[in-house]
């Protein structure tokens, strides 16, 4: 076992520059949804639509992801990060993975005359970046054991993002039509799901669910001491990824179809997300601090969005409309759950750090100002509003197959997003803080893409 | 304790009042994060907590502790010891503050 527990965790220093280039490849995507690139005008599977798909999956939301773990998993177990200069290769080569990847979906789809190992190579880059990231996570997880339960979300979530990798790195070798990759001919009929669930569900989500239950204890001051706390979502969690893993796997391997396994993992996902819901509410019940800041709010909102998901999800299956519908589906999640619960954080972890690393260090020797000093609120409400609004409206767009309506919609999300990446910035800058207190003697205005620790 | 130790505990106290808790916004004393201030030949003994253990904001409340004390006349050295024992509540938190923050007074 570890050494004793740390008081205090020091910032990492790369964990900005994730977000940085986190927010440029939303808007990168984002931009191109207007213009009409990919669904719905293209095939949800064609190529074009996987650009965009895995900008935002990538690009955006495991970047972002990775670097709030980075600065987040040493706070769940009360242990430094195991490797600090591990991030700033893991960064790199998830960069450049993934704008090979893209490259090798644009060749795919025809637009330029590229080589066959594009894809290939962007998908072998990016997994050794994410070997990076799971290893230096995995060995920061393992000095804290036993691990408390929105630790053991995140071990899910490592595990998850391994197999999403694994099938990705497969259906490269399919696509770019390679001899080991005709092996597997029926592999993208059958795999793409496993791909999807355990790419948005347990590396995004259900990582996502274990760090909210901490932060949402600590922004509302809910006491989260019980340690069953989030125990039968996980267990429900786990349960559906597993079943979607072994039995996607065996019906892969007899071609059986994979309709059972999705539906009893979708049985355990309703049951984790129930259960994931109850506890949110019992913390927002038992909440110390009753007026809930912005972000909380906005959290909520996101919440709604994964709320939606799940009573739509399963109406549609009842009426067997889910496949037609799954383009919207997926934006929902992708969007308006996920997006929106990263932006809704952001909003306070990126003036929280910038807090600590300007201020922190002249602590004790002058007035300094509160956290809450670096945002504009109501600046910030309206972009979060015109997010939440042009989102909610996008989805229900898609599911009437207005496609132009689509597009309006999504350059309203692109102006919000615009709106509150101006915001981190400002944040970043220091430039809502009033004088005198914004630069006491000895703090410095802190780099705009990366943090001195 | 003598009168003047008295004296020099409460300017310590007051003097700790320009750390704050960047995330509840007021300062460590008035939140009840300072369980205990000693003087002891001139050496001050704090001890205190924070919110949560492994927040990166704790080192910087210890130091920011140190540092403050370190400024009363009269203070040579200081001592401070971070501990989680008991935990912090929000039931520690001066009156005042504790509905400028909008905080349930019970539960």
């Amino acid at each position: 076992m570890g050494s004793k527990p740390v008081i205090g965790t020091s910032l990492c220093k790369w964990t900005v520059s994730y977000f940085a280039l986190a927010v440029v490849w939303l808007l990168l995507a984002e931009v191109l949804m207007v213009a009409g690139f990919g669904f719905p005008h293209d095939d949800i599977g064609g190529p074009d639509t996987l650009v965009i798909v895995h900008m935002v999956c990538i690009g955006w939301l495991s970047m972002v992801l990775c670097g709030a773990l980075f600065q987040f998993v040493p706070v769940l177990v009360a242990k430094p990060l195991y490797a600090e200069r591990w991030t700033l290769p893991a960064l790199a080569l998830l960069t450049l993975g993934l704008i090979v990847l893209l490259a090798g979906f644009l060749a795919l789809g025809g637009h330029f005359d590229g080589p066959r190992w594009l894809l290939p190579v962007g998908a072998g880059l990016l997994m050794a970046g994410f070997t990076l990231v799971v290893a230096n996570l995995g060995m920061t997880l393992w000095s804290g054991r036993p691990l408390p339960e929105p630790a053991r979300f995140v071990a899910i979530g490592l595990a998850c993002i391994c197999v999403t990798a694994a099938f990705g790195g497969m259906f490269s070798l399919v696509l770019s039509g390679t001899a080991v990759g005709a092996l597997w001919p029926d592999l993208l009929v059958s795999g793409v799901p496993i791909h999807a669930i355990a790419g948005l569900g347990g590396w995004l989500t259900f990582t996502a669910m274990g760090v909210s239950y901490r932060l949402l204890a600590m922004f509302m001051l809910a006491p989260d001491g019980d340690a069953r706390l989030g125990r039968l979502a996980r267990r429900g969690g786990a349960a559906a990824l597993a079943v979607t893993f072994v039995g996607g796997v065996l019906a892969l391997w007899k071609a059986t179809g994979l309709n059972l396994v999705l539906l009893l993992a979708g049985a355990a996902a309703l049951l984790s997300l129930a259960a994931y819901g109850r506890d949110v509410l019992g913390l927002y019940r038992i909440r110390k601090r009753r007026a809930l800041e912005l972000n909380t709010r906005m959290s909520v909102l996101a919440l709604g969005s994964l709320v939606a998901v799940a009573i739509l999800g399963a109406a549609f299956a009842v009426t067997g409309s889910l496949q037609s519908h799954a383009g919207a589906l997926a934006f929902l999640v992708a969007v308006g759950w996920l997006s929106g619960l990263v932006l809704a954080n952001l909003y306070k972890i990126v003036p929280f750090l910038t807090w600590l690393e300007t201020y922190g260090p002249v602590m004790g020797r002058a007035p300094t100002p509160r956290v809450q000093d670096l945002v504009a609120k109501r600046r910030a409400s309206k972009w979060f509003g015109l997010f939440f609004a042009g989102t909610w409206g996008a989805t229900l767009l898609l599911l009437l197959d207005a496609a132009l309506g689509f597009r309006i919609a999504v350059a309203v999300v692109t102006l919000a997003t615009l709106g509150l990446a101006e915001e981190f910035v400002r944040a970043r800058r220091l430039a809502d803080v009033a004088e005198p207190l914004r630069l006491p003697a000895g703090a410095i205005v802190p780099h705009l893409l990366v943090s001195r620790n | 304790m003598t009168a003047s130790g008295d004296d020099l505990v409460a300017q310590i106290r007051q003097a700790l009042k320009v750390v704050i808790d960047p995330e509840l916004g007021h300062n460590i004393v008035d939140l009840g994060f300072v369980y205990d201030v000693s003087v002891n030949d001139g050496v001050a003994h704090i001890t205190m907590t924070a919110t949560t253990r492994g927040c990166p904001a704790a080192s910087f409340l210890k130091e920011g502790v140190a540092n403050s004390a370190c400024l009363v006349p009269g203070v040579e050295s200081v001592d401070v010891t971070m501990t989680f024992e008991p935990a912090w509540n929000p039931s520690m938190i001066s009156p005042g503050v504790r509905s400028l923050l909008g905080f349930a007074e019970v539960n």
